[in-house]
């Protein structure tokens, strides 16, 4: 199935958006407000969905007229377009959103036609699977772990590296030692955060490690 | 990055064929694969009648192509990403996108970064779960996880000269995997 590498799942929504000529601000760009404002790092809402790699919202005015002689044709809609990379099954994704990010949706798709709200989850996910488009070929470079999985990896990198860095040229025993510490210290570590912090706008030297 | 590009309808199965036989085929994914800067990467082809139509009021698409969308979630810059696109995968891309409207082809760069910056537009909104991480960083520590998880299972138990040796063992293991992240230079 093209929508799915491996373990990921890449999800390609278009929600065809609400052209409402009485409104001051059109629903594309309160949109585009909003999504301008909306945090990237972990405090995003994605982050809350925490099966998500990537994600992507667009909002789409037109098609492209690439010159003559191809034609030129206009879209009669905007389309918010949704693009999505996450571990697992579509309807437990769709299920997660609405569950963990209610406000995030509907600020987001009340601004789509046919939305029907959160109240029913089920309708809700109808009308995601109304708007999906099959993803025609999907590459997913790392598609056999999961999201929690590559994080945590992450940050047992730079433990290591940390640790080989100040116990080099120690004695065998000392390192043995200080070694089951780490170990101990990274079983009880706290998950990693997903999205990342303002730390990464740092330079490498003036960060804490993670 | 996200591209959309016309395709008469006609060629549509053609290019889905070769979709197919790609993902089908996994050797022939290699090249994509060795870029190794491409976390996730999608083409998407809607046909002209295939927008989602959800009301009554909502107008019709009264279109005459079918349109193809990409969207690339890369490490980099957008010349580093074209540039190396079209030295590496001239022939595949060549194959994907000479279905669409006016491609003038992967080579030379130079028109083919013009049209690809006709044909795309921008992203409202993006979330990457690790924006510190280039996509070799993630397998990078995966491979150090994995070394870690089986030495860490007999560290333990060793004498302090096994230890020594099991531990060098390690570091050459993992040493071209420790690398840091962050952001990455900008090229130019």
């Amino acid at each position: 199935m093209a929508n799915q590498s491996g373990q990921v799942y890449g999800l390609t929504i278009l929600s065809p958006i609400i052209e409402d000529n009485r409104l001051d601000i059109c629903h594309s760009m309160d949109l585009r407000w909003y999504l301008g404002h909306l945090p990237r790092d972990h405090k995003s809402p994605f982050a809350r969905i925490s099966s998500t790699y990537l994600a992507r919202l667009v909002v789409m005015d037109d098609v492209v007229y690439v010159g003559a002689p191809a034609c030129e044709e206009h879209l009669k809609s905007r389309y918010l377009i949704f693009e999505t990379n996450f571990d697992g099954d579509l309807d437990a994704y769709l299920t997660l959103m609405a569950r963990e990010t209610p406000e995030f949706v509907e600020a987001v798709w009340k601004h789509c036609v046919g939305y029907p709200g959160l109240s029913d989850l089920a309708v809700f996910i109808a009308y995601m699977k109304k708007c999906q488009i099959t993803t025609t070929f999907y590459f997913a470079d790392v598609n056999d772990r999961t999201v929690q999985t590559s994080l945590k990896a992450l940050q047992t990198q730079s433990a290591l590296a940390r640790f080989i860095e100040k116990h080099q040229g120690q004695p065998p025993a000392e390192i043995q030692r200080e070694f089951g510490a780490l170990l101990q210290a990274m079983a009880k570590a706290p998950p990693p955060v997903p999205g990342g912090d303002e730390s990464h706008r740092m330079p490498q030297e003036d960060r804490g490690h993670d | 990055m996200n591209a959309i590009t016309p395709m008469k309808p006609w060629k549509t199965p053609i290019l889905k064929l070769l979709f197919f036989l790609l993902g089908a085929i996994k050797p022939l994914q290699k090249d994509l694969k060795n870029l190794s800067f491409i976390h996730f990467a999608r083409w998407v082809v809607v046909g002209r009648n295939q927008f989602p139509h959800l009301s009554a009021k909502q107008p019709r698409e009264e279109l005459r192509y079918d349109y193809l969308l990409f969207f690339s979630n890369f490490n980099g810059t957008w010349n580093q990403y074209i540039d190396a696109f079209s030295a590496v995968l001239s022939r595949g891309l060549n194959l994907i996108w000479r279905w669409s409207e006016k491609y003038p082809g992967s080579r030379p760069v130079t028109e083919f970064k013009r049209y690809i910056a006709l044909v795309q537009f921008d992203t409202d909104y993006y979330y990457n779960v690790y924006p510190r991480a280039a996509t070799n960083d993630v397998k990078a520590a995966l491979r150090v996880q994995d070394a870690l998880d089986q030495f860490a299972l007999r560290s333990q138990s060793l004498s302090p000269a096994e230890f020594k040796t099991a531990w060098l063992e390690l570091l050459v293991r993992v040493q071209p995997d420790l690398g840091s992240t962050g952001v990455a230079p900008v090229g130019t």
